[in-house]
């Protein structure tokens, strides 16, 4: 894709826009991390308004997933579909997104009803996009609406301009659209820095699991660079609204864009933690060497890496993926930060990779990534260790717009089904999907991208893939809902639960579904052994989740809390909550907002959007006990396959666990005992949590506790009230 | 390549170098503004502190606002600094500079005029390459 | 009978904190260990004995995702 071809294109492409409504605003400046207004537009009558930020909602939800969560909750009924054009799309920073010293500091939520779970789904994404449109006046942008034909949304925040376009001739497909629209808005070379786009891809529009890309422009690649805002589906919602991109446009990010109260106390925490980073980085975890991908080989180590369908914790060939050849399939000592400041720079690039399929084969171009998550999900869990395929794999499911998780999860599934002879080559058109087999991977992908043959099926997600292949080929419905491996419809992320009950409650228990955004647990639960009892793995359930959900409220990203740690934090009395940094982001709050919350208010500003999350899902008919049940999968062996392969484990648990013998019973009556007992052990553990967060014996936030955290709007205890008559569905 | 060499065998903390840099580019009788600091040995095992244009932080800089000057000095090109302070943190001689009057930081080009106003000769500029 | 991380193991001689590490396949780099509430560096693994009763804690601090 040479410039001059770009530069021609997007001549035509302007010259095809047609200008469907342009709104004016005299931008403000953001003060102590506030807009103080949010951008409604509606796409079905090209509604453009500007609405007041109330005190009270900046109180009680501070911003991001809570104004996300707040929006959405007022803009659609329980009823209301993924669908409806009532559902919106809400994207928000949070007051502390887009300060420039802190690392870590540009992340946006998103929140939308889900294509995937039908529930409400919070989904987090880096990149320029949320601090450049809060500088831009706008502490949340709202889309509600469809639109007829495929548009573009335009944000001017120097000018002041709101514009929708009608957009014929743009690609869908984010890599080639980013680069389009970059020409299109940004003044000059220098100026496409201030340039941030937000875009799905061709899958999203055939697969229930379409991610959002959000930009950021790599000055020494010069290219944008796309991060994802990857559960839940809300790409698919942006495609079914005609949405093809969202483009922001502000010049002017200073290191006080946010008129902090003490910008002084922010570049001393932020030099402080630049400091650490360039200390204990290489030593801890390698984050600006090879990001995330650096966990790939310890959870092999300790029988974590997901393998064939969560199956397996580890495999032989797992070296031929790990970070040390990872690390020399990107750009050398490049570290990248998705936000200006932030040294822990997780971010890697590969440049000039060359496609060896699809419609960009032989195309050189730069893939972002590998994720851990990406690695292990479409790699191992799918029982490929070609670190090629991942690459490419990775490319296009960003470029196509769908989330690596769920595609590696539902693959796996499909591997698996396949191998059983659920399915078989009728049905997939003759290809064989077997564990291993990256060419069938990848042909999948590319027909989900085209909308076409298996492809199309297979973009449905795990649960409906289920209800498939019970109704119409007569899969055995407690296999399939064993290896089926999703809970509220979301596919799971990928870490093998099967020995940390304490994981496999994060995991079950939390909001949007499978997503260890909320508790990562497993090393705590499992090796430390520092969460024995079962009000020990309450207490984690309690606290982890929702102190975790406080960075997706201030425009946050959570690495730099503990990706990297001080150097006597293991001498601290709770290691494991880095208090140190959790002090500085209580000071951080402050010396933006000049308001003086300590660690407990901190703790109550996630408590209360924590609650209110949940009693959405109620909302939507979800967020009670029985949709926080997991998959068999999760927690212990379903197959003999597995019971043997880690024999001697399961025989000890058998014995010191349930105090049975081994000895005479057949593979097939152990599993069943220690699925039994596991499973009592999990309902065991939901008990002790549900009462330690002050929720009832079914799962659901009681009135009580909404009064206490003053998170008692009249709907919410109506909400709440109405299940208790039983009169929900 | 022009940077500022030094010799703490010579320096006699006068602070006229520090005086000097501050009054010259800000105008200002606080010695904070200097690019070039004198301390106290016993603080941090060295006296003087100053940029030795070694360039690491350009690479460290996310939006390649510092850069190499035709006569080697580096410098900070404010119309693109965002202020993040990478570059003071990872800095291996910690020797780029933070103030609280200003938002970005600021560095020493190795202009000469401190070491003229050096009573011991402490401090040179000197040219390499 | 030996404690790791509030786990009973069996106990032999010649056990040394390096040949326990090793035998519990922790490869983690950066453990932080302590036996009987004394923490011990990462150098002084291998030339640390292990005894009978020993409360031995070897933690990861692992982020994770």
């Amino acid at each position: 894709m040479n410039m001059t071809s770009i530069e021609n294109r997007a001549e035509k492409i302007r010259n095809a826009h047609k200008l469907l409504k342009r709104f004016e605003y005299k931008p403000q400046e953001v003060q102590r991390g506030y807009a103080n207004k949010t951008l409604y537009i509606n796409i079905s009558d090209n509604t453009i308004e500007a609405k007041e930020v109330a005190e009270e909602i900046k109180e009680k939800f501070v911003g991001g997933k809570g104004f996300g969560l707040w929006y959405l909750w007022n803009a659609v009924k329980s009823t209301t579909k993924w669908d409806d054009p009532e559902n919106e799309i809400v994207i928000s920073p949070g007051p502390i997104g887009g300060i420039t010293q802190y690392p870590g500091a540009g992340k946006s939520l998103v929140v939308s009803l889900s294509p995937i779970t039908g529930s409400v789904m919070d989904s987090n994404v880096g990149g320029h996009f949320g601090p450049l449109m809060k500088f831009s006046g706008w502490d949340a942008l709202e889309i509600q609406g469809k639109a007829q034909r495929d548009i573009i949304i335009f944000i001017d925040g120097n000018e002041g301009i709101v514009e929708i376009y009608e957009a014929p001739l743009e690609s869908v497909n984010s890599h080639i659209l980013a680069e389009e629209l970059t020409e299109i808005f940004a003044k000059s070379e220098e100026d496409k820095r201030n340039v941030s786009i937000v875009s799905a891809g061709e899958a999203a529009e055939h697969t229930l699991f379409g991610v959002l890309s959000f930009s950021f422009y790599d000055k020494r690649k010069k290219v944008q660079r796309l991060k994802q805002a990857g559960r839940g589906g809300i790409g698919t919602v942006f495609r079914n609204k005609k949405i093809k991109a969202i483009v922001v446009r502000y010049k002017g990010v200073t290191g006080n864009s946010n008129n902090a109260a003490d910008v002084n106390k922010i570049k001393e925490l932020g030099l402080k933690l630049h400091k650490e980073i360039r200390n204990f980085d290489k030593e801890q975890c390698r984050m600006r060497e090879i990001g995330t991908a650096h966990l790939v080989e310890i959870m092999n180590d300790y029988d974590l890496l997901p393998v064939n369908n969560f199956k397996f914790g580890s495999h032989k060939d797992a070296h031929k993926i790990d970070s040390k050849v990872l690390v020399k399939k990107v750009v050398q000592g490049s570290p990248d930060g998705c936000w200006h400041g932030c040294s822990m720079s997780c971010a890697k690039a590969a440049k000039d990779y060359e496609l060896k399929s699809g419609p960009y084969k032989g195309h050189k171009v730069v893939v972002d990534g590998p994720e851990y998550e990406t690695v292990a999900g479409v790699g191992s869990n799918c029982g490929i260790f070609d670190p090629d395929y991942i690459m490419e794999c990775n490319f296009y499911c960003d470029t196509y717009g769908i989330d690596t998780i769920s595609f590696g999860t539902t693959m796996a599934f499909l591997m698996e089904c396949y191998e059983k002879n659920i399915i078989n080559k009728d049905i997939t058109g003759g290809i064989e999907l077997n564990f291993g087999n990256a060419d069938a991977a990848m042909e999948v992908l590319h027909q989900m991208a085209k909308g076409e043959g298996f492809g199309k099926i297979a973009g449905m997600g795990v649960r409906r893939l289920k209800k498939l292949f019970i109704e119409e080929y007569g899969a055995d419905p407690k296999f399939v809902n064993d290896i089926g491996m999703e809970v509220k419809g979301l596919e799971y992320s990928q870490y093998v639960s099967k020995e940390s009950l304490a994981q496999q409650g994060g995991y079950a228990l939390a909001n949007k579904g499978p997503q260890h955004d909320e508790a990562w647990l497993i090393f705590m639960d499992m090796v430390n052994n520092q969460i024995p009892t079962f009000e020990d793995k309450a207490e984690a359930l309690h606290y982890f989740p929702v102190f975790r959900t406080w960075f997706g409220l201030n425009g946050l990203c959570k690495l730099p809390w503990n990706d990297i740690e001080p150097e006597d934090n293991h001498t601290t009395d709770e290691p494991a909550k880095v208090p140190e940094h959790v002090d500085n982001y209580v000071q951080l709050f402050n010396s933006v907002t000049g308001k003086s919350i300590d660690k407990e208010a901190m703790f109550l500003q996630s408590e209360r959007v924590y609650n209110f999350q949940r009693v959405f899902n109620l909302k939507m008919g979800y967020g009670t006990r029985k949709d926080d049940i997991p998959p068999y999968r999760s927690m212990g062996p379903v197959t003999e396959e597995e019971y043997l392969s880690r024999e001697d484990r399961y025989d000890k648990q058998l014995k010191n666990l349930l105090g049975l013998e081994p000895e005479g019973m057949s593979t097939e009556e152990k599993i069943e005992a220690l699925r039994e007992y596991k499973y009592t052990q999990y309902e065991k553990l939901v008990d002790a949590v549900y009462k330690r967060r002050g929720w009832t014996e079914d799962g659901v936030p009681s009135v009580e506790l909404m009064k206490k955290l003053g998170m008692d709007f009249p709907e919410v205890i109506k909400v709440i009230e109405e299940h208790q008559k039983g009169g929900f569905r | 390549m022009k940077f500022l060499q030094k010799d703490e065998t010579l320096c006699i903390q006068c602070h006229a170098c520090e005086d000097i840099c501050a009054q010259t580019y800000f105008k200002s009788s606080d010695r904070e503004k200097a690019s070039i600091k004198i301390y106290d040995y016993t603080e941090r095992g060295e006296l003087i502190n100053v940029c030795s244009q070694c360039g690491e932080c350009i690479d460290i800089c996310p939006e390649l606002a510092i850069y190499r000057a035709k006569n080697g000095v580096v410098m900070i090109d404010k119309r693109k600094c965002v202020g993040c302070l990478m570059c003071a943190g990872f800095c291996p001689t910690f020797s780029m500079r933070i103030h609280s009057e200003f938002l970005e930081p600021f560095k020493c080009i190795a202009c000469g005029l401190c070491s003229k106003q050096c009573p011991t000769k402490a401090i040179e500029v000197k040219s390499i390459g | 009978m030996i404690r790791v991380n509030h786990r009973e193991m069996d106990f032999h001689g010649e056990m040394t904190l390096k040949s326990l590490i090793e035998d519990l396949k922790y490869s983690f780099p950066n453990l932080i260990v302590s036996i009987n509430g004394k923490l011990i560096t990462k150098d002084k693994y291998e030339e640390t004995l292990i005894r009978d009763g020993d409360d031995i804690r070897i933690i990861h601090p692992i982020a994770g995702g």
